[in-house]
């Protein structure tokens, strides 16, 4: 039996919607077929299915709310056991776990919660922090020991998020409740991985150290920080209360991590881009010819590939627990696009490998991919260093906050003609403004203004940006 | 000249259990003994003392078995033949020996007799044959120490002062027997000699015996014990030996008294002897390890008696474990809280972690729960109802770090509290965990409610 469950796919999506069913329950399915499809706040996602089999069961109906964790559709593909999708050696849980599904099926899974309390004589003290599992079986393995955002390390942890019934000892589980610790993520000691106090006391010394000292680390990446700001204070000012969508609360915990992570430091620089002006007028014919939507952007992202390639430092990630700094041997660019539902980062691949020409198709294709929510997860992930365009609403300067554990991020104003001095004669020119935030901990701002230096150069000059 | 990845020096419960243990782990394993695989535990210690215990309970039960409806045909014919406890001794310690001489042969280890004497750090010879090691593991373990007291080394030399090894092989029954010293040792052999029949004088420098026991288990077994016989004289200092006779005084003045033999059980010391070439820095216990077992000598562990501590066998196989998990490149530690100790009294003590007193020092939040025997309907049936079991628990999550039973069968009960502070266990737990009945088990049971709130089996007021 192979439960197909709503597997944790990352960028901190929990939950989703069921929107389409391919199957049916006796239908046969192969191994690639694809079984349902899942809306979620960033995309849809298709899913395909990991065996071959018949299907025994559907969990949900189209348009039911899904958890990760939850099982959609089992499957029997005649292997001894139950398996899923999630973990490679659950079996032994797994049995439970269908069977409370089978009972709540769609159900609102609420915590089971026990106060164990010591005087008044309950003498039930219940596990607590799994108990909202019955959907959500799981832990992602984060050592107690920070681990190192390395880009393996990131990946290992997101990819891995492995869901299991955690075995923690009575007095581990008290005191991880008492800590605010989510058992799920300690990873525990004693035998068989049981997780034991002393697990939970390191876990809980790493995440106030990470708190103290802001480490760039994998847990850092999920110390939910915005959730843990104290309530505001009261005041009279009459509010009306507006929910946050999850990919705004995403949005927001990924900004605080940053900005509280990273001592950004921005340098302002003015470009003067009349040529690049000239130039885009001059193939603006050329384009539509070849059916590209071309944009300053596209030469944009040319010139900063070519000053990545200039000072690798700037396409990086700092692992502060090893002290190294990761230089990422790829350019994947992350375009910040602005959406009905908020921010999306999706990203162009290998842009060092492509012409301007194909960087504009990248943007168009996933720009519109991200205000339809039609992106695959691995189109959002994966940028070693990113643009922010708020140029195209009409701002010049800013200060952008750098996309985590990325060192750097360039934002571009809108171009505007301004009097600038050339051979002491006031001259019109088409000016571009730009803000770069970096990572000063391993970018100091001799260095970054050399970089920013190099992209002026670059689109000052723009010709280079096709020759080079 | 044979080269092997671990050789294990002494065949004692560390050093058989290191090797075997290595084995099991595909290591190529020597081991070396001077005497009998077993060390003392097998051949002097807890196996041979617990066979003799076994008869001098016999003999106590049979004492009283008129009051259980049991009577002897022709009245009170009832003695101790000292001839065949003796030899139902050997017989068991000879089968037990010869099942873990089975054991390292089926697991291949090479077992040299003699004594093993440190070439260099890498070199062992024993007798003719000299041994290469890429791991060295010193479980050569302890011998009784005697402090200086008048007269004590010649009555030794008279065969009058004897040791623990000497006092399991007596000869003839003795009349009177003097035990100096108040330990769990001199407890065990006061039991022991006062059951069969001995007059027992034990002689203690403190005012209690059992020092490292809870309060409450030190006051009900040497009340037990004085009750049963055995003349326990507390804050006394020796001042000499004479041939049988030991004069002492105390705070009401000079005293002596006299034994056939006057067994002294004084504590012991590690056996260090052969090792001097390593330079091994040293505790003030014995031989210095850190948690990994691991020497100041490079790839040289030390396990068991040797390193001081706890005493005890079960430790030094959980050493001899450690050791050869952490050659075989596994990190492994023992948590030296949760040991379990045992006494072999009648009836019996079982303990382990803090003591009241103890967890207090430490700062634990401190509660504790006690259920008698007495309110237990096993041991009424079995008319063994001296004894109680008490809980120590951390009263932040009810967590369990102490337990002390005294029982009939304490020993065998003290586990359940080992594998319940292994898993970090609450007196909640226990009062939730349904112990069979009727079984001496439950007054755990019954303690760990009257932790939560109350016993059932008792009245409390």
């Amino acid at each position: 039996m192979f439960n197909v469950k709503f597997a944790d796919i990352g960028e901190g999506i929990h939950e989703g919607v069921l929107l389409k069913l391919f199957v049916d329950i006796g239908q046969t399915v192969e191994e690639g077929e694809n079984l349902f499809t899942l809306e979620t706040d960033k995309v849809n996602a298709e899913i395909p299915s990991p065996v071959s089999g018949t299907v025994k069961s559907v969990q949900y109906a189209v348009g039911d709310r899904v958890n990760v964790g939850d099982t959609i559709v089992v499957i029997d593909d005649g292997q001894p056991g139950v398996r899923s999708n999630m973990a490679m050696n659950e079996s032994e849980m797994e049995s439970t776990d269908t069977n409370v599904d089978k009972s709540e099926t769609g159900g609102e899974k609420t915590p089971k919660s026990t106060e164990p309390r010591f005087d008044t004589g309950d003498s039930v003290v219940e596990t607590v922090e799994e108990a909202k599992g019955a959907s959500v079986v799981g832990e992602i393995e984060v050592s107690s020991q920070l681990i190192p955002a390395s880009e393996e390390g990131a990946a290992h942890a997101a990819e891995t998020g492995v869901k299991r019934k955690v075995l923690a000892t009575p007095v581990a589980r008290s005191l991880a409740k008492d800590l605010g610790v989510d058992i799920q993520r300690v990873k525990g000691t004693g035998p068989n991985g049981r997780v034991m106090k002393a697990d939970i006391r390191a876990f809980a010394d790493a995440q106030q150290r990470a708190a103290a000292e802001v480490p760039l680390s994998q847990s850092a990446v999920n110390t939910p920080v915005a959730n843990t700001s104290k309530p505001l204070p009261s005041s009279d000012v009459p509010v009306k209360r507006v929910q946050m969508s999850m990919l705004r609360k995403t949005v927001a915990e990924n900004m605080v991590q940053s900005r509280f992570t990273i001592p950004h430091t921005t340098m302002m620089d003015e470009v003067d881009v009349h040529e690049l002006v000239a130039l885009k007028r001059e193939v603006a014919e050329l384009a539509t010819e070849e059916g590209v939507k071309l944009t300053y952007l596209a030469f944009f992202i040319k010139a900063i590939v070519l000053g990545l390639k200039a000072f690798p430092f700037m396409n990086a990630s700092v692992d502060m627990a090893n002290s190294e700094v990761l230089l990422k041997q790829a350019y994947h660019i992350g375009i910040a696009v602005d959406t009905p539902d908020g921010l999306m980062v999706p990203v162009i691949k290998n842009a060092d490998q492509l012409s301007i020409f194909e960087i504009a198709r990248e943007i168009e294709r996933l720009s519109q991919g991200a205000r339809a929510r039609t992106l695959q997860i691995a189109e959002l992930k994966d940028s070693t260093f990113s643009i922010t365009n708020y140029g195209s609403v009409g701002s010049s300067f800013g200060v952008p906050i750098i996309r985590y554990p990325e060192a750097g991020i360039m934002g571009v104003g809108s171009i505007q003609k301004k009097p600038v001095v050339i051979e002491d004669e006031i001259v019109i020119r088409e000016i571009l403004p730009l803000s770069l935030s970096f990572d000063h901990r391993i970018i100091d701002g001799a260095d970054a203004g050399r970089f920013v230096n190099e992209v002026k150069r670059l689109l000052s000059n723009p010709k280079k940006l096709i020759l080079m | 000249m044979k080269t092997y990845d671990i050789v294990v020096i002494g065949g004692g419960p560390g050093g058989y259990v290191a090797a075997i243990k290595a084995a099991q782990m595909n290591a190529s394993v020597a081991l070396i003994e001077a005497d009998r695989i077993g060390g003392v535990c097998l051949n002097d210690g807890c196996i041979p003392t617990k066979t003799l215990l076994r008869s001098a309970k016999l003999y106590q039960d049979m004492l009283r078995a008129a009051s259980f409806g049991i009577s002897l045909e022709n009245g009170n014919a009832i003695r101790v033949d000292w001839q065949q406890l003796m030899a139902r001794k050997t017989s068991v310690v000879n089968k037990i020996v010869g099942g873990v001489e089975q054991l390292l042969k089926f697991n291949k280890v090479d077992v040299y007799k003699g004594y093993a004497t440190i070439a260099d750090e890498r070199t062992v010879k024993v007798g003719a044959e000299t041994l290469q090691h890429k791991h060295l593991i010193i479980a050569t373990g302890s011998s009784p120490q005697y402090p200086a007291i008048e007269g004590l080394q010649s009555a030794l030399n008279d065969g009058i002062v004897i040791d623990s090894t000497r006092a399991i092989n007596l000869e003839q029954h003795p009349k009177r027997m003097i035990i100096l010293g108040g330990g769990v040792i001199a407890v065990e052999f006061a039991t022991l000699f006062n059951s069969l029949g001995t007059e027992v004088t034990l002689l203690q420098r403190s005012e209690q015996i059992l020092k490292n026991q809870d309060e409450d288990v030190k006051v009900l077994i040497q009340r037990h014990l004085s009750e049963s016989g055995v003349a326990i004289k507390t804050g006394v200092a020796i001042t000499r030996i004479d041939g049988h006779r030991v004069y002492y005084k105390d705070a009401q003045g000079d005293h002596e008294t006299t034994g056939d033999y006057i067994l002294a059980s004084l504590g012991r010391s590690p056996n260090t002897k052969g090792l001097e070439v390593l330079q091994l820095k040293m505790s003030k216990q014995g031989i210095a390890v850190d948690e990994h077992m691991k020497t100041n000598v490079p790839n040289v562990y030390a396990v068991g008696d040797v390193c001081g501590g706890m005493m005890l066998a079960h430790v030094a196989s959980a050493q001899g474990i450690v050791a050869v998990e952490n050659i075989m490149g596994k990190d492994s530690t023992i948590n030296y809280r949760q040991i379990p100790s045992c006494i072999y009294s009648f009836p019996e003590v079982g303990a382990i972690g803090y003591t009241e007193d103890e967890a207090r020092a430490a700062g634990f939040d401190v509660g504790t729960s006690s259920f008698p025997l007495s309110a237990n309907g096993k041991a009424v049936a079995e008319g063994e109802t001296v004894g109680f079991v008490k809980i120590i628990h951390d009263k932040q999550y009810g967590e369990v770090i102490g337990v002390h039973i005294v029982a009939s069968h304490a020993t065998d009960m003290i586990a359940e509290a080992a594998a319940t502070m292994a898993l970090e266990g609450t007196v909640y737990d226990l009062a939730k965990t349904v112990h069979p009945h009727p079984t001496l088990s439950e007054i755990v049971m019954e303690a760990a409610h009257g932790a939560v709130d109350k016993p059932i089996h008792l009245i409390k007021r």
